[in-house]
């Protein structure tokens, strides 16, 4: 895709000040959202961390093969592979979901409202527990905002696998939310 | 419209993908459509409730983590003097810390974690920083008086180099929103920052040494004083740096 087949060998030079400062400026804005993304794929704060930091170290590395356009979804990308090859070195093994689960419901809530962050608990717990195609797809559509464009450039993917996946993500995730929210007491509209 | 086109329609309609003429024609075909009506409001209830997460800002020390590194790979683009290159050797173990330090953080829980979390954040300041003290000195009448007025307590300085501890200087930190002095400490290669401040609970308590992903931690109580020791020393160098200080400090009452 475009700008992004341009990424250029591991073995790139040790980028000069220069480039470094214009790093900063272009692609550091975007931590949260490398690391929002991380933290869904990864589902662990910790992992999604070092998963962040390796990922913004690799894009440093590529960034004289960016061609300007949108920062977010290259450094999304970029997680993304990332992603994937430390799955390959470690051997893929995912967090158990019950850890997982029990984690989403720590931690302080901003709203007062207990059925707001009961309904949130519900929801975190329903997209971590998604498969990965699934659950990334989700976020980056609903939470990162990103058009389907950026989306088939994120995931290296057609538009129309996109929208079908897509699709089938938002039906997986209604039907699981579902059963873990009752419809009464939760404001909620038909899912 | 027949339903099949207007329900493939749908997710593109929310997602605002639709040519304008599109939506039109599938706003049109919703008004004789019960279930695609239905259709979209569910994915319209989705969106919302995917957005309502809270969101989770990157860390702090995630931050701090890739500035140091950005920091050090500008520098080291530079030509470069041996004197230099020993110092971003230095950074470059600080990099391992502070690697291991992201696991530390996530592994602890609660106030603990925070107060493990400052010290170590302030260690490696220490460890990287070309300017690891705010007073430079093995002199402990330089170093004790230049807290006074910058802290609400005088903390008990020794230069340890009879240890094998030379004293190199004191900083301020924070320390659950406290202001508190750190005395820095060198060991061969190594630094160690031991964090002071008056302890709240009387009698002593012996020091507690823990080791996480490659650096150690002391935590103690003596002569009046809670203190904290953060270094990338083995554990056994740590327990004996502990005893060097709570010495200095019995020897001087």
């Amino acid at each position: 895709m475009g700008g992004m087949s341009e990424v250029p060998k591991p073995d790139a030079a040790t980028p000069d000040p220069s480039t470094v400062a214009r790093f900063r400026t272009v692609m550091l804005p975007h931590l949260d959202a490398v690391y929002g993304f991380a933290r869904w794929l990864t589902r662990d704060p910790v992992a999604a961390q070092d998963l962040a930091q390796e990922a913004m170290l690799r894009a440093l590395r590529y960034f004289h093969a960016f061609r300007g356009g949108e920062a977010r979804p290259w450094l999304l990308r970029i997680v993304r592979n990332v992603w994937h090859d430390q799955r390959t070195r470690n051997g893929a093994t995912d967090q158990p979901l019950d850890e997982i689960e029990s984690r989403a419901a720590d931690g302080p809530d901003p709203e007062q409202s207990a059925v707001a962050s009961d309904r949130r608990r519900h929801v975190a717990a329903g997209l971590a527990a998604l498969p990965v195609e699934m659950r990334e797809i989700l976020v980056l559509r609903e939470i990162e905002d990103l058009s389907y464009k950026h989306i088939a450039t994120v995931l290296d993917l057609p538009i129309g696998t996109v929208m079908s996946r897509l699709a089938r993500a938002r039906e997986k995730l209604a039907a699981d939310l579902r059963g873990r929210l009752g419809r009464r007491g939760h404001g909620l509209p038909d899912l | 419209m027949d339903c099949p086109t207007c329900e493939a329609m749908v997710d593109a309609y929310v997602d605002g993908e639709l040519s304008a003429t599109d939506s039109a024609a599938f706003e049109l075909a919703l008004e004789t459509c019960p279930d695609c009506r239905r259709r979209l409001e569910a994915a319209r209830t989705m969106g919302g409730l995917l957005r309502e997460l809270p969101a989770d800002p990157a860390p702090d020390l995630l931050r701090a983590r890739i500035e140091r590194e950005l920091r050090a790979i500008a520098a080291t683009a530079q030509p470069k003097s041996p004197r230099e290159r020993i110092r971003w050797t230095a950074m470059a173990a600080s990099l391992v810390l502070a690697i291991g330090l992201g696991w530390l953080g996530g592994s602890l829980s609660g106030q603990g974690a925070r107060e493990t979390d400052e010290l170590v954040s302030g260690y490696l300041r220490v460890a990287s920083s070309e300017r690891a003290v705010d007073v430079a000195s093995s002199d402990r009448h330089t170093v004790k008086p230049w807290f006074a007025g910058r802290i609400d307590y005088s903390p008990p300085v020794h230069d340890l180099t009879a240890g094998g501890y030379p004293l190199e200087g004191g900083r301020l930190d924070i320390v659950d929103g406290r202001k508190v002095s750190v005395l820095v400490y060198r060991h061969n290669q190594h630094r160690v920052a031991l964090t002071l401040w008056p302890a709240s609970s009387t009698g002593n308590a012996a020091p507690k040494v823990t080791q996480r992903s490659g650096f150690a931690l002391a935590e103690w109580r003596h002569g009046g004083f809670e203190m904290r020791a953060v270094s990338d020393l083995a554990p056994a160098e740590m327990a004996s740096f502990a005893t060097a200080v709570d010495q200095a400090v019995d020897a001087d009452r």
